[in-house]
């Protein structure tokens, strides 16, 4: 069996998917063509100080996990931050073009695609063809994005996974300024001396971030359907106020982090057709 | 290097800058000096690298591109004979009157980030990188078209220019020249040609020689030679790709402190060079490379100038075909036009050059700023563009509000365009370029299709 490997370096995690290469029926193992494409393994490691190393071990788990060798590998395609040098053969693709065909292999029908990953936050626009159309990145600030969840869950020291339970709970929200994450904690400081309920902080945190999110997407306009991926997708109280704030439902897949690594190995894929398509 | 004590006693209560020692001033001004050459030979032997069947004659413009090299000496000299350097910041300086007093122009404005960071001890980081980047050149005395004006012609297009004017206005002669800003009233263009006279006097003042119709006439037709060149180098662009655009933005750049004779001459050369070049077939890109336009914020070299190594360098690659940049084309399209060489028409004409026919985003009318946008559709269709980077620095609010409308424009016939915002660190650039190059994948899969 062989495989094709899509990873994403995220500034946070590395996010690594195998799909199954295989569209030959003369395989000798028992796989067959409806197998193509299929997911067989996935990983995500702390990128860290050496994004090169981190990138090699999450290969090597998710071999494990496929029980494949790494001579199995036909192709690596690379998304999210770019490095000097990689540890394997690789052909590049943006992040947006990753994330669009993500997007719209999960949703078909998707038009627009959010990411919000730990530092950024993009919007891809596609046609029905799944064709990007346009594109938008938040400003250089980190507001937009998860790193300004886990800055505001420090300062209300509660753990990031319980502040979107937390938040929903709240019944009014406070107020507070999302232009900088740095700023938007001493907001959040002089809300805490306040005496306001921390669930009502927590919701403003959300307001605030899903304020930007949807004005940045705004920008591309709001079209149905709307795909969220990244990190910060599985994050509740996020995706409740991002809904809150655009006013349309907003699709979430399975695994939204591994949004990235999979449009790059689909990518990958579609690139890296040597053999005949399979016969459906 | 003028002392601070002069500059107090010739200017004293409109020094806005904080003191800075003389100490301190010659420390930065060499340490930023020598990173900034640094930058200007780093740059321009990495162009020689990517590209090593890049035209011969582009090695003129090469040594031109060091600002402080052999053009600074040349200026000098020129002082040393009595002759006065005028610097202005603003395409609607009238090159021609300068040129027809005997002064020298040269524009002033700085493109070095390590600068901007000194602007931070006058103005906000919020405003323009430009702005805070000549202010941080003044502050220590870096620049040298700057230092060797003995005026400067500050245009008031936009409020940081304006603002500008003040501050260096506590350091050097200014004159100011206010635009209006709309072109299509009696009143505007009234005004805008007194404006224009006003500048004639004060430069037959400053150089002791009256402008004749004798000594406008020459200084017209340079111009007009020059406006020539720089179109012949267009209409190569157009449809061959026989430069890349970095190559063809230094010509332009440069353009703003050279010798305009010599630059017309050598800008031919280099077309001849590049006619050669057709006839041989020798382009520098694959046919289907992206054709790329960039329009927006003004760029200034030597370190406001990441976005066209992005387009033209990176993974896929594209190609700068045109902008609609103050700083290049805007400069150089338009020619002064005569009917008859009298005196007041031709200073009609100049005036007529210099504000009907500027797209500035300073301007507007009843249709909004028509006229940028119509020469923006008129352009992507002349040189068949397929899509338009809108490059802005952070702060530069006239060009940041009009990209709405721009984008309006541009999506009815089906151009992507896509918003850069940066300013002049060099830090972002992985940023820029994970930007740039899907802005560049979006545009092979839609010619792709």
């Amino acid at each position: 069996m062989t495989a094709t490997v899509g990873f994403d370096i995220g500034t946070q995690n590395t996010k690594i998917i195998l799909l199954n290469n295989n569209n030959n029926n003369d395989d000798d193992d028992n796989d067959n063509v409806d197998n193509y494409g299929k997911v067989l393994a996935h990983a995500q490691i702390f990128s860290g100080f050496d994004p090169a190393q981190a990138l090699k071990d999450a290969v090597a788990q998710a071999l494990k996990t496929a029980n494949l060798s790494q001579t199995d590998i036909t192709s690596f395609t690379a998304t999210g931050s770019t490095l000097e040098t990689y540890p394997y053969p690789v052909t590049n693709v943006s992040i947006m073009s990753a994330i669009t065909k993500a997007g719209t292999h999960w949703f078909p029908n998707a038009k627009t695609i959010i990411e919000v990953g730990a530092e950024e936050a993009r919007a891809v626009k596609c046609d029905e063809r799944g064709v990007m159309i346009d594109f938008v990145v938040n400003e250089r600030c980190a507001a937009g994005a998860g790193a300004f969840i886990e800055a505001m869950a420090r300062a209300l020291e509660i753990k990031i996974q319980d502040m979107g339970p937390l938040a929903l709970t709240a019944e009014r929200a406070s107020s507070i300024n999302a232009a900088c994450v740095i700023f938007g904690e001493s907001d959040v400081v002089s809300l805490i001396h306040k005496q306001e309920p921390k669930s009502e902080i927590a919701r403003a945190v959300y307001d605030a971030m899903a304020d930007r999110i949807s004005a940045m997407v705004h920008r591309i306009g709001v079209n149905p359907q709307i795909v969220i991926v990244g990190g910060v997708a599985k994050d509740v109280g996020f995706l409740t106020s991002l809904k809150r704030k655009l006013g349309v439902d907003v699709l979430t897949p399975e695994f939204p982090e591994y949004a990235g690594a999979l449009g790059a190995a689909l990518i990958g894929l579609s690139k890296n057709k040597t053999k005949e398509r399979p016969k459906i | 290097m003028k002392n601070n004590t002069q500059q107090e006693k010739d200017h004293p209560s409109k020094k806005i800058m904080p003191e800075t020692t003389l100490k301190e001033i010659k420390e930065l001004n060499t340490t930023i000096k020598t990173t900034s050459e640094q930058i200007i030979t780093q740059t321009i032997s990495h162009l020689k690298k990517i590209n090593p069947n890049r035209p011969q004659e582009m090695e003129y413009f090469d040594e031109l591109a060091n600002m402080f090299g052999k053009r600074t000496q040349e200026l000098e000299q020129y002082k040393a004979e009595g002759k006065k350097i005028v610097g202005y910041n603003c395409i609607f300086a009238p090159l021609e009157l300068i040129i027809a007093a005997g002064a020298v122009p040269v524009r002033i404005n700085s493109g070095w980030y390590d600068t901007s960071k000194l602007g931070d001890r006058v103005v906000p980081v919020e405003v323009c990188s430009i702005i805070r980047s000549t202010i941080g050149a003044k502050m220590i005395e870096l620049s040298p078209f700057l230092e060797l004006s003995d005026v400067l012609i500050t245009v008031l297009t936009c409020d940081g220019m304006t603002k500008l004017s003040e501050i260096l206005g506590g350091y050097k002669k200014v004159w100011h020249l206010s635009n209006p800003r709309i072109k299509d009233s009696d009143q505007a263009l009234k005004f805008w040609n007194e404006e224009i006279k006003q500048i004639k006097n004060n430069l037959e003042k400053l150089t002791g020689n009256k402008i004749t119709t004798k000594t406008l006439k020459p200084a017209i037709l340079k111009t007009q030679k020059a406006t020539k060149a720089f179109r012949r180098l267009q209409n190569i662009r157009k449809d061959n790709a026989v430069i890349s655009g970095q190559d063809a933005l230094l010509v332009t750049q440069t353009f703003m402190w050279d010798d305009i004779e010599r630059w017309t001459e050598k800008t031919n050369i280099l077309c001849d060079e590049l006619d050669r070049r057709i006839q041989a077939k020798e382009w520098i890109c694959p046919p289907d490379t992206p054709r790329v336009m960039v329009t927006g914020t003004p760029m200034f070299w030597p370190d406001n100038w990441k976005l066209p190594s992005l387009i033209e360098e990176g993974t896929p690659k594209g190609i700068l075909v045109a902008d609609e940049l103050c700083s290049s084309e805007r400069l150089l399209y338009d020619p002064v036009g005569i009917d008859e060489w009298t005196m007041t028409d031709m200073l009609n004409a100049i005036g007529e050059r210099y504000l009907m026919a500027c797209t500035c985003p300073c301007f507007t009318s009843k249709d909004g700023n028509e006229d940028r946008i119509n020469w923006l559709l008129t352009k992507i269709k002349d040189h068949k563009i397929q899509g338009v980077i809108y490059y802005v620095t952070r702060g530069c609010m006239l060009y940041a509000m009009e990209y709405t409308t721009v984008k309006r424009a541009l999506d009815k016939i089906n151009i992507p365009v896509y918003y850069l915002d940066t300013d002049y660190t060099r830090e972002d650039t992985g940023q820029l370029k994970t930007r740039v190059e899907a802005f560049l994948e979006m545009l092979n899969t839609q010619i792709d299709l």
